[in-house]
């Protein structure tokens, strides 16, 4: 994959970043460069972190993607990787800003979402290639992360974690800082919550960034008008009642599930709802 | 002086016929069995000679030589008891024509003929090489008399056979009891399953098209609640495939007196412990196991992600061609293995992955190693894979009745009509079996249909294998609505039967 040099002063060069302190000289990009200047949101957390933390990623960076928004993230283990994931999985756009040279997979578990990300996304670093991963390198590489990115997301954080020192970052430059509310009584969440406690906006449901970002989910004109009939019936059922299984749509619609079937594969194939752990729902939906 | 009996031997689950020779001559008292007979048979003599003594018969005091033919095939079983006993009872005395009647039995000291393994293929072998008449042990008679146009005669005394050489008795022909032959209702249903509908209709898919089915959802939903109906919904067996199961489970040695002969389609669920041995076959004299004891009917296993990785990988081939063969020294014994698969396992390793109501303990560490483990190459070849989720408790009272066993059956059988009528002139009979070209032939889509395909190939990054299973899939669900053509809802339909499991 071509590694292509971006000098600050260039028209590529993010805007954004121009508004930051230091900016980076220079950026080593791979992939599309186009999301330099898209409109990115970073999401980010902790390497050591719960299935609520990481379901939480995902599902943000779904959501996201499917919004048309970059989802920008460190590609470390844990939220980091989920956040990077639920974008590609919803065929969204995704960002990965590096500690390391753009040839350098770190951590190396990652060398097939770094992979995807170079194919259908972007990797970002200001350290040139051969540059390996150092400790030193990371609290530099967050001010690029919340630099590039109008709204940062911290989904889940320890106490010290260096999402924080990101956090405080986009706080100092002017860029809104949310924070996934957790469970008090998990020490996974200590970082996350101290953040709402000093001011950032708590992420009650995924879809206020949305809200926030001026975006709102799959609207119901836009579903009337490409969904047949018996598809937009099953549609406003799934839009009210939040998530339903198979056996909950046949229930509440009197239908076989021979009938009910057919209708939701098109509807997923169709970009309407999703499915996640044996459960349908409408994407994005406001929350209720 | 010589005499011949005729009899037979297991290779498998078949038989051959074999003939026992029987020579008299002048030399040192002596008795010999030759013709690559196995120690069972070899301590024949000693069971015979205190057997023909007491039952007031006399044995030769000269060499008896005893040669099993054809003499370059292995031999074996306790079986051979009977024959080789009479043939030296027989030795210098009047018989009567015995050229179109064969013996099995396995004697006991005292004379007694006790029940043996193998008793309907051997009877069958028989029937094949012409023999009119089979003198039996009484415990065997019930499974052998599924056979029409062979004279079943039991024996329970090594004297009543002795007398029936030797014209003196008449052996009563047996006559079969009715019951044995009646296909049983049985007493759990697909209507005792509440909710779950849509599980019930994959389950109705596999059946229709015997296709594999995976199901996967949190312990205690009901996975093994439906996988125990799945065989009554199947077509019944027919008079060939019922014959043709007894035999395998007279081999094993599985029939008892109370059932005789296997009438429904078998169940089969071994326990995630069990040995490749015990799941495809084989020992050292090679013995069918669970996939050929569930020959046309289902092989359940639950908790897939428990089997040993070895195990599950040792199935596929068997699985794919509906046959095994295992290789012993001088034989070759071929089993067949046309089952239903039925795979139950749960999402992650502590089971609550998917159950709102309780938390997944596994870490992303457990949950990749557990997918990886579920997710190979055995389950890509299942077809359908399925999602059980368990009902919500405020929904549970909501549910009416749902759709009967027997209702299900009927529909089943409806498609499978409509396949053998299809595919009367191919070497498959089911949707489940379609290959490569079978599909190109069979499975051709319309425009519409053609484009949602496509538009799944990108969205769910379907291998050319998932594309397979769809598309066979599609021609089920054409069948069960009675559609020559597969409409894009079927496609849709099936486009539903697939599982991602999450990792992270």
């Amino acid at each position: 994959m071509e590694i292509i040099i971006v000098r600050k002063g260039e028209p590529v060069y993010p805007d954004r970043l121009l508004e930051i302190k230091n900016p980076p000289k220079q950026l080593y990009c791979c992939g599309n460069l186009k999301l330099l200047n898209s409109r990115c949101v970073a999401v980010i957390g902790s390497r050591t972190s719960t299935v609520y933390g990481r379901n939480t990623a995902k599902a943000i960076g779904r959501c996201l993607a499917a919004a048309g928004i970059t989802v920008v993230s460190g590609m470390a283990m844990g939220i980091d990787t989920c956040a990077h994931e639920g974008a590609l999985e919803a065929g969204g756009k995704t960002a990965a800003v590096l500690g390391c040279g753009p040839d350098v997979c770190y951590p190396a578990e990652n060398k097939l979402l770094m992979a995807d990300i170079q194919r259908r996304g972007l990797i970002v670093t200001e350290y040139p290639p051969g540059t390996p991963a150092s400790r030193y390198n990371f609290p530099n590489r967050n001010r690029i992360i919340s630099g590039l990115c109008e709204a940062t997301i911290v989904v889940q954080a320890r106490n010290r974690s260096g999402s924080l020192i990101t956090a405080e970052l986009a706080a100092e430059q002017g860029r809104d800082v949310f924070a996934v509310p957790g469970n008090i009584d998990s020490q996974y969440n200590l970082g996350n919550n101290k953040l709402i406690k000093e001011g950032a906006i708590p992420l009650v449901c995924v879809e206020d960034i949305l809200e926030h970002l001026g975006l709102s989910g799959v609207s119901e004109a836009d579903a009337r008008s490409r969904l047949s009939d018996r598809e937009f019936q099953v549609f406003e059922i799934l839009n009210q009642e939040g998530e339903m299984t198979v056996d909950e749509v046949c229930l509440k619609t009197g239908f076989s599930p021979a009938y009910v079937n057919p209708i939701l594969s098109v509807m997923e194939m169709k970009g309407f709802i999703n499915s996640d752990m044996g459960k349908f729902f409408v994407k994005n939906t406001p929350c209720k | 002086m010589l005499t011949k009996v005729r009899t037979a031997t297991l290779s498998g689950i078949e038989g051959y016929p074999v003939t026992v020779e029987t020579d008299l001559h002048s030399g040192l008292p002596g008795f010999h069995i030759v013709g690559l007979a196995d120690t069972t048979i070899k301590e024949a003599s000693k069971r015979i000679k205190p057997a023909i003594q007491n039952c007031g018969g006399s044995f030769p005091g000269e060499k008896v030589t005893v040669n099993l033919v054809p003499a370059g095939r292995p031999k074996e079983g306790s079986h051979f008891d009977l024959p080789i006993a009479l043939g030296i009872m027989m030795l210098g005395s009047d018989v009567i024509e015995l050229e179109d009647t064969a013996f099995i039995g396995e004697v006991s000291l005292d004379g007694t003929i006790n029940g043996i393994r193998g008793a309907l293929p051997l009877a069958i072998c028989l029937r094949q090489a012409g023999i009119k008449n089979l003198v039996l042990p009484l415990e065997n008679a019930a499974e052998a008399s599924i056979l029409e146009d062979i004279n079943i005669l039991p024996v329970e005394h090594l004297k009543e056979a002795a007398e029936y050489v030797s014209g003196i008795r008449k052996l009563p022909l047996y006559i079969r009891k009715e019951n044995e032959r009646e296909y049983e209702e049985s007493s759990i249903d697909f209507a005792q399953v509440i909710g779950q509908e849509s599980v019930k209709r994959a389950i109705l898919v596999g059946a229709a098209g015997n296709h594999g089915i995976l199901m996967m959802g949190s312990p205690g939903c009901g996975k093994t609640m439906m996988a125990r109906r799945i065989p009554g919904i199947l077509p019944e067996l027919t008079y060939e495939e019922k014959v043709e199961i007894t035999g395998i489970y007279s081999v094993a040695g599985l029939l008892s007196p109370e059932h005789p002969i296997v009438n429904q389609r078998p169940f089969r669920s071994p326990h995630h412990n069990i040995t490749q041995t015990g799941l495809i076959g084989g020992g050292v004299r090679p013995r069918p196991g669970e996939l050929s004891l569930a020959h046309r009917g289902v092989l359940f296993l639950d908790e897939l992600g428990e089997f040993d990785a070895r195990v599950i990988d040792s199935m596929r081939q068997p699985v794919e061609e509906g046959i095994i063969r295992i290789n012993r020294n001088l034989e070759e014994a071929i089993f067949p293995s046309k089952v239903m698969m039925v795979i139950a396992a749960n999402p992650c390793k502590c089971g609550n992955l998917w159950d709102s109501r309780k938390i997944c303990t596994c870490s992303a560490h457990q949950l990749e190693g557990y997918r990886r483990k579920l997710m190979g190459p055995f389950a890509d070849r299942v077809d359908i894979h399925i999602k059980v989720n368990p009902v919500e408790k405020d929904n549970l009272m909501m549910y009416g009745n749902g759709m009967s066993t027997a209702e299900m059956r009927k529909i089943v059988c409806r498609a499978r009509a409509l396949q053998a009528e299809r595919y009367k002139d191919e070497t498959f009979r089911c949707n489940g079996q379609l290959d490569e070209k079978g599909i190109r032939k069979y499975c051709s889509l319309g425009k519409e249909s053609k484009e949602l395909m496509m538009a799944s190939y990108d969205r769910l990054g379907l291998s050319m294998r998932g594309y397979s299973k769809i598309l066979r899939m599609a021609r089920t669900i054409a069948d069960l609505s009675e559609s020559d053509r597969i409409e894009t809802e079927h496609v849709a339909e099936a486009l539903m039967y697939r599982v991602d499991l999450e990792t992270r």
